[in-house]
């Protein structure tokens, strides 16, 4: 199964979720983008479109922001925290919850929003989320 | 007694005295703080999802700015859930007339010759509705890191970011792009009401070396264009040798170049200037616009909307 197969069967997105997009893999990661940003060949850019996801041995890592802009019909191992919780975990905080979700690579959610992606292991949930400046 | 003449270096007073109308009301204006901005970031959500997740604080829409909004205290807006969700972007509102000017489309090639950190790209990235292609350069390794940083942010998927010197890069893409965006590195002046840094750094000399460096990005970035394209030329300086003076620049090595009229509904813009230090500029280079902290409450600005004709061979 291809890493965008994987993912999209893990959070239960929808078939065309990548729809319009095309994704390219530099070493261990996949980038997303437009057809046009993966055409692009004039000269060799730092960054194409957004990184997608980290390839490990055992296991694919998606990014916080990916999954923010392409995450948000995620149906299944998402975890809902209100606003207190989000900013804990994008201070990268850790939280006891206690979701009905598979262990390993999470979507966190505030209202209807991605916030970022974290692992969980019941009943913890550690963020994976870039350090930014801290959220007050 | 101090006046407010006297917070600015004597040739920063003699050189704009001369041709900024409504000179006393500009000083003032320079001195005080600006508003904050912000605009929603459609790539993600709606004005109508964001705005009651922040109803704290009481955001007015801008009328002349479609999707930006100004709050009273706006202290720490940077710091909020929904900045690090890339919902908003904190961006001066004089910043955002260049891409609205440009008015970049879905599925075209754009360049942003000197993009960090991001705020216009992500903005250009927006109103291509995240599609087509944008190009977005810097030359310093440390601003590129910030520019990749909002890029991702905002969740931009239409955007390569390069870091080269931006004229040889448009050299590259001579002849590809839809559409340049050119907000050359400046002087600052613009800037003051934000930050005193630009008073500080500021000198003759140094705005005759911005100077240099803008005639070879329009330059540039004028090559980069498609017949047909068009170019956004924007400086945040109120020097005419980083502006009027640029513009005059590449009408002389490309008289076919068009200088197009511009206007917004709701905002004012003056007209750039027809002559300096006794040289007369090109007829075209008044249809350039100026923009002056006092008349809409923003930064300095200066803007040029440039048009390569469709008969032009690259």
């Amino acid at each position: 199964m291809s890493p965008v197969e994987f993912l999209r069967k893990r959070f239960l997105l929808p078939e065309d979720w990548l729809n319009g997009l095309e994704t390219c893999k530099d070493q261990e990661t996949i980038f997303v983008g437009t057809p046009e940003v993966m055409e692009f060949n004039t000269v060799k850019p730092l960054r194409r479109g957004i990184r997608l996801c980290r390839l490990f041995t055992f296991s694919v890592k998606p990014t916080t922001f990916a999954m923010q802009v392409l995450g948000r019909a995620a149906a299944a191992n998402r975890i809902e925290v209100d606003e207190e919780k989000a900013k804990l975990l994008i201070n990268g905080g850790t939280i006891e919850i206690d979701a009905e979700v598979e262990n390993g690579f999470v979507i966190i959610v505030w209202q209807r929003f991605v916030v970022g992606v974290g692992i969980y292991k019941k009943p913890v949930l550690k963020s994976c989320i870039p350090k930014f400046r801290p959220v007050d | 007694m101090r006046t407010r003449r006297d917070l600015f270096p004597v040739e920063f007073i003699a050189r704009y005295e001369k041709f900024i109308p409504d000179f006393d009301e500009f000083l003032e204006a320079m001195l005080t703080p600006l508003p904050r901005v912000f605009r929603v970031n459609t790539i993600k959500a709606a004005p109508e999802e964001v705005l009651p997740l922040i109803a704290d604080l009481n955001p007015e829409p801008l009328s002349y700015l479609p999707g930006a909004y100004q709050v009273q205290d706006g202290a720490g807006l940077g710091r909020r859930l929904i900045h690090f969700l890339g919902l908003i972007y904190v961006q001066e509102a004089a910043s955002m007339i260049p891409p609205l000017l440009l008015n970049p489309q879905p599925g075209q090639r754009v360049l942003d010759l000197a993009a960090a950190p991001g705020s216009k790209t992500t903005q250009m990235a927006a109103m291509m509705k995240n599609q087509g292609l944008l190009i977005a350069n810097d030359l310093s390794f440390q601003r590129v890191r910030g520019l990749i940083g909002n890029v991702d942010r905002m969740g931009c998927l239409n955007v390569v970011v390069c870091r080269a010197d931006g004229i040889v890069l448009a050299r590259q893409l001579s002849g590809t792009c839809d559409r340049v965006l050119v907000d050359a590195p400046c002087s600052s002046e613009g800037t003051i009401r934000k930050t005193q840094e630009a008073l500080q750094r500021w000198s003759v000399r140094g705005i005759e070396n911005f100077s240099r460096v803008q005639k070879g990005l329009i330059t540039a970035g004028y090559q980069a264009l498609k017949p047909g394209g068009l170019m956004v030329y924007s400086t945040c300086t109120i020097a005419p040798e980083e502006n009027e003076v640029v513009v005059a620049y590449l009408l002389k090595r490309f008289p076919e170049a068009e200088i197009l009229p511009m206007e917004l509904s709701n905002f004012q813009m003056r007209p750039a200037l027809s002559d300096w230090n006794g040289n007369k500029f090109p007829p075209a280079v008044v249809q350039c616009r100026r923009i002056l902290p006092q008349d809409n409450n923003t930064e300095a600005f200066f803007v040029a909307l440039i048009r390569k004709p469709d008969d032009v061979t690259c």
